[in-house]
């Protein structure tokens, strides 16, 4: 895919969300099913069946009052920059590793549904549609026409909203400003997230927030010790938060993730 | 020439050889592929140009203001409006999904019209001498709300009603250094959610909640109380009753309340919520000077409390149910009904709620496809005014309460909002800021009717802040208490609040996840018995319900978080208690 | 027999043809009212492309007859008057799964419009639209003469490939 490509200044587009801060309102998966075309639960679904390309988990402490503590925790596509296991399995090449903006792209169009990639993420961020998508009768016309409607079968992710970034892009060639540098952008869970514990930008610009945050002290990633590389980072002051983000082996510890 | 055996299968064979040399084949193949991917049924999104729109969100009190990306006139993707100075660009989940409600597959489309005016005009003419005429407001304080008191006014026995609670009174977040919160859910939807983000990090907050909500795990302390002995331990910070009478009541330490009342002392100015025995620090709570209105409306009915209509007095009553509002339990308002026929007409989206009790239920549009005014929150110090502007069209047939409630009083009204809009223009006091260009500036600087344009395209009015307001009380609306507290019922109810109606999109927060729980549910500990999913009853003094289970370890035994839908708030309130079985 | 049927009658069988609503002469216009592609096919502020013009482009001037042509004649009478939107038909829309930007291809890259679209500019009527009955696709969206029909993903990716811009497979889908 990368035959002398022109130089580009690639981008790592990546995302610092602080766990202190969230509050579980729920707010970044209205808004990423709404930019995403996501269809509203099917009647068999459950929390195991659903399409969450971004879910908030409840995780605490395992104590109990007094010293309970909760947090919560938004997951999404990680988008692992480092031998990407969902590339690696998929046997249709339906996602790639994107070299100019670091973003895991699945095309829900090539998939043909064997759902080996959900097997593989260990973040378990990938969702399959068991059934078509259905809208109620005229709620089809808010659909955002800037992301493609997917059949049954076939499995979907977040793709940090790739949507939108067409459309920066396209604004930015209508701007005339050169195709070499990486466009601005929000993803919608960012845009919208009351509290701001979400932040979206380049990690290869220093000068980002993202890029600032995560190399401070407070920030983790999960599963970190996989050596993923993912490009979300977490931050919290609170030790906890970061062990339950190792997950360490299972006895370890008495917390409880649920979600 | 006579065909044989032979010839047949050679020539098929040939053709079958040959026909690979043409494009037929290859061409089938990619094109059965392409027709895979294009499945039927599958909506394609309308395109067309992009546009923003805006207005304000009228699902709460709150009232953010809300950028709509459209496609045409359609909006697809609601935001909130950076910069705004009291939603600081804030949009809560329900709010982001707003877009949806006319699409809401049980929404009441049709209602008997005439019947319902013709049974209120009956009503209304054989109203006795100790009778009533009444309007229920759900959502006071509005312009519409004006409309049903100056309609009161002019009927014979016409009284306006509102539920208790007064909405004249405004908080100061700015001021508490410590709020006390006996249950509210001060980080759950309380006020307007990007104010108090904004304000956070200025009070320490202690959330007293007999379950960890979402706002006690984010609360600096969370004080965990036996379900109902919230007024034990305010009883107690004022000083009433012992520490020891508290903590035996509450479960707490007696430690831990004397630190909290130490705390409390030591950290003030403290804003209480939830309680009224308490009263918050000076300047907290003040008394918000009105948005004004035209001098000829004032001719009107006063508002008063569902709680002090004598029982068994109201032959007609409407209920205004068209803005989203608490649901107040129809044990409430039933008891005032006359004996003998009382007609109830609701103005109602759903038929969940008030339209399971009432003679005639009358469809009315929902949000975006209304003209609403929402009235100030309760943590905006200052009057405003906002419109919440429609962006879709309602469809036929819908019912304007506004409307419908005049003419059932004979009482001519124009366009109301703009009389309003006209009447604080003349004033001249305070800024108008606009959504679109994210600006403020002078209201005396503004035409009155670019004033009323900018209301109508994403704006709001904001008042000048009155130099010396003065003190108010929070009073807070008591649960009712059912009687016989010693029951056999073995769980204590604790409810919590979603904003409905909602999008269906909702799923992903109520069945697709775990996230929050879904109006008509209830949580329990895995103690119970029951099993997580399956259908039970919830059964009250007052009666049962059908109810879906979640199971949550983090509830405590004993006790059963409810999260509140008409149905249950029927059987329930705080404090009351119930027992769940399974179907 | 065998190559016959698949080159000349699967071709006949496969396609669906039907006209465009009005038959719209480009050359007219271009010649007698100067218009370039650009004045009825323009770009919006936000960079996205407008695409087929809505019927207020053409009642701009066409309000009343501005020629004598009976096509002219019966396009105000069916669309103008009653106000109705014909309903073009576009041999090169995409498929739904594909996030195509003129703006990157007519501003950024400066390609000429009949690099993909022939020489419609000078047509003096319009080619009826023929769709794939099984893949519901355009049949002819170059309308340049050897360049293949249809609309495969490998004619876009050639181009691209020469010009060193292939990185992902999501910069065309969405």
């Amino acid at each position: 895919m990368t035959s002398a490509n022109k130089s580009i200044r690639a981008a790592r587009y990546g995302m610092t969300i602080d766990v202190d801060r969230c509050n579980g309102c729920g707010a970044c998966m209205m808004a990423c099913a709404v930019e995403n075309n996501v269809p509203p639960a099917h009647e068999g679904a459950t929390d195991r069946k659903g399409l969450t390309w971004i879910r908030v988990f409840k995780v605490d402490n395992g104590e109990e009052y007094p010293d309970r503590r909760t947090a919560f925790v938004p997951v999404m596509c990680q988008h692992c920059g480092n031998e990407t296991p969902c590339v690696h399995v998929c046997p249709q090449q339906a996602v790639d590793v994107d070299p100019a903006t670091g973003v895991v792209g699945e095309m829900p169009q090539r998939c043909l549904g064997c759902r080996y990639c959900m097997a593989a993420c260990p973040y378990h961020a990938r969702y399959f549609n068991w059934w078509d998508p259905a809208w109620p009768a005229g709620m089809e016309k808010t659909l955002n026409p800037g992301v493609t409607p997917r059949m049954r079968g076939v499995v979907e992710k977040c793709n940090l909203c790739h949507g939108r970034w067409h459309a920066a892009k396209e604004a930015a060639a209508a701007a005339g400003k050169p195709d070499t540098e990486p466009v601005d952008y929000t993803p919608a869970c960012a845009e919208v997230c009351p509290t701001a514990a979400i932040h979206f930008g380049d990690l290869n610009d220093a000068t980002s927030v993202v890029a600032m945050e995560a190399g401070k002290a407070e920030s983790f990633r999960l599963l970190e010790r996989l050596n993923t590389q993912p490009k979300i980072y977490y931050r919290s002051k609170r030790d906890w938060v970061r062990e339950i983000a190792a997950a360490p082996q299972p006895g370890a510890r008495k917390e409880k993730a649920r979600g | 020439m006579k065909t044989n055996r032979r010839e047949i299968l050679m020539f098929a064979g040939g053709s079958a050889v040959g026909v690979l040399f043409t494009p037929a084949p290859w061409r089938l193949i990619t094109d059965t592929a392409l027709w895979s991917e294009n499945w039927p049924g599958i909506p394609a999104p309308a395109r067309g140009e992009i546009r923003a729109r805006f207005t304000n969100c009228s699902l709460c009190p709150a009232g953010c203001a809300v950028r709509a990306r459209c496609v045409g006139d359609q909006p697809v993707q609601l935001s909130g409006v950076t910069g705004h100075p009291l939603s600081h660009g804030a949009l809560c989940p329900f709010g982001i999904v707003g877009h949806h409600l006319p699409h809401l597959p049980a929404r009441v489309k049709e209602g008997p019209l005439k019947e319902a005016a013709a049974a209120l005009a009956d009503g209304i003419a054989k109203c006795g001498p100790a009778e009533s005429v009444a309007v229920l407001d759900l959502r006071p304080s509005r312009t519409a709300s004006w409309t049903y008191r100056r309609a009161m006014a002019a009927l014979k026995n016409g009284r306006y009603v509102t539920p208790s609670g007064d909405t004249s009174v405004a908080v100061d977040l700015s001021k508490a250094r410590t709020v006390l919160s006996f249950g509210v859910p001060v980080l759950d939807g309380w006020g307007t959610p990007g104010n108090v983000n904004a304000a956070r990090t200025g009070f320490h907050l202690i959330q007293v909640d007999p379950v960890e909500s979402r706002t006690a795990s984010m609360a600096d302390r969370w004080l965990r109380v036996r379900p109902g002995s919230e007024d034990a331990l305010a009883q107690a910070l004022a000083g009433r009753i012992t520490h020891a009478a508290a903590a035996d009541t509450t479960g707490l330490t007696v430690p831990e309340i004397a630190a909290l009342a130490k705390e409390l002392e030591q950290n003030g100015p403290v804003l209480v919520l939830g309680s009224s025995r308490l009263a918050s620090g000076s300047g907290i709570v003040i008394a918000r000077r009105e948005t004004p209105v035209p001098e000829e409306w004032k001719k009107a009915a006063p508002a008063e409390n569902l709680a002090s209509l004598p029982d068994r007095s109201v032959r007609v009553l409407m209920i205004d149910e068209s803005a989203s509002a608490e649901y107040l339990s129809w044990n409430a308002i039933e008891k005032k009904l006359v004996g003998d026929n009382p007609v109830v007409v609701v103005f109602a989206c759903s038929r969940e709620g008030y339209a399971r009790h009432a003679n005639y239920v009358l469809p009315v549009g929902v949000y975006p496809e209304v003209a609403d005014d929402i009235p100030p929150a309760i943590d905006s110090v200052a009057a405003m005014f906002r419109i919440s502007a429609p962006l879709v069209s309602p469809p036929a047939g819908m019912v304007k309460p506004e409307e419908f409630v005049a003419a059932a009083a004979a009482l001519g009204i124009g366009d109301t909002l703009r009389e309003r809009a006209d009447t604080i223009h003349k004033t001249g006091r305070g800024k108008l800021f606009t959504y679109a260009d994210a600006k403020s500036q002078a209201l005396k600087d503004v035409s009155a009717d670019n004033f009323w344009k900018a209301l109508n395209a994403g704006g709001c009015w904001i008042d000048e802040l009155d130099s010396k307001p003065s003190p108010a009380r929070l009073t807070t609306v008591a649960p009712e208490v059912r009687p016989a507290e010693e029951s056999e019922l073995p769980l204590a109810v604790v409810l919590t609040h979603e904003l409905t109606p909602g999008s269906p999109l909702l799923s992903k927060l109520y069945r697709e996840s775990n996230l929050r729980l879904a109006p008509g549910r209830v949580a329990l500990n895995p103690s119970c018995g029951l099993d997580d999913g399956a259908p039970a009853v919830l059964e009250t003094l007052l009666g049962k319900c059908r109810v879906g289970v979640t199971l949550d370890a983090a509830i405590p035994p004993g006790v059963v978080q409810a999260s509140a839908s008409p149905a249950l708030l029927d059987l329930c309130a705080a404090g009351v208690r119930a027992k769940v079985v399974r179907v | 027999m065998a190559l016959g049927a698949g080159w000349l009658a699967f071709p006949r069988v496969l396609y669906r043809s039907r006209p465009q609503p009005v038959n719209f002469s480009h050359k007219i216009h271009a010649d007698k009212a100067g218009a370039k592609c650009e004045d009825c096919h323009s770009f919006r502020d936000d960079g996205s492309f407008a695409g087929m013009p809505t019927l207020d482009k053409c009642s701009s001037c066409h309000a009343a007859p501005m020629g004598t042509t009976a096509t002219e004649k019966s396009f105000i009478d069916d669309y103008v008057t009653p106000n109705r939107e014909p309903q073009w038909a576009a041999y090169a829309r995409q498929p739904e799964n594909v996030s195509f930007s003129h703006a990157a291809h007519v501003k950024r890259a400066r390609m000429a419009c009949k690099t993909c679209h022939g020489n419609t500019g000078a047509s003096d009527s319009l080619r009826p639209y023929q769709i794939d009955r099984i893949s519901g696709y355009s049949r002819d969206i170059w309308k340049i003469p050897g360049r293949p029909h249809g609309m495969k993903m490998a004619d876009c990716v050639s181009c691209h490939r020469q010009k060193g811009l292939e990185h992902s497979c999501l910069d065309c889908h969405k």
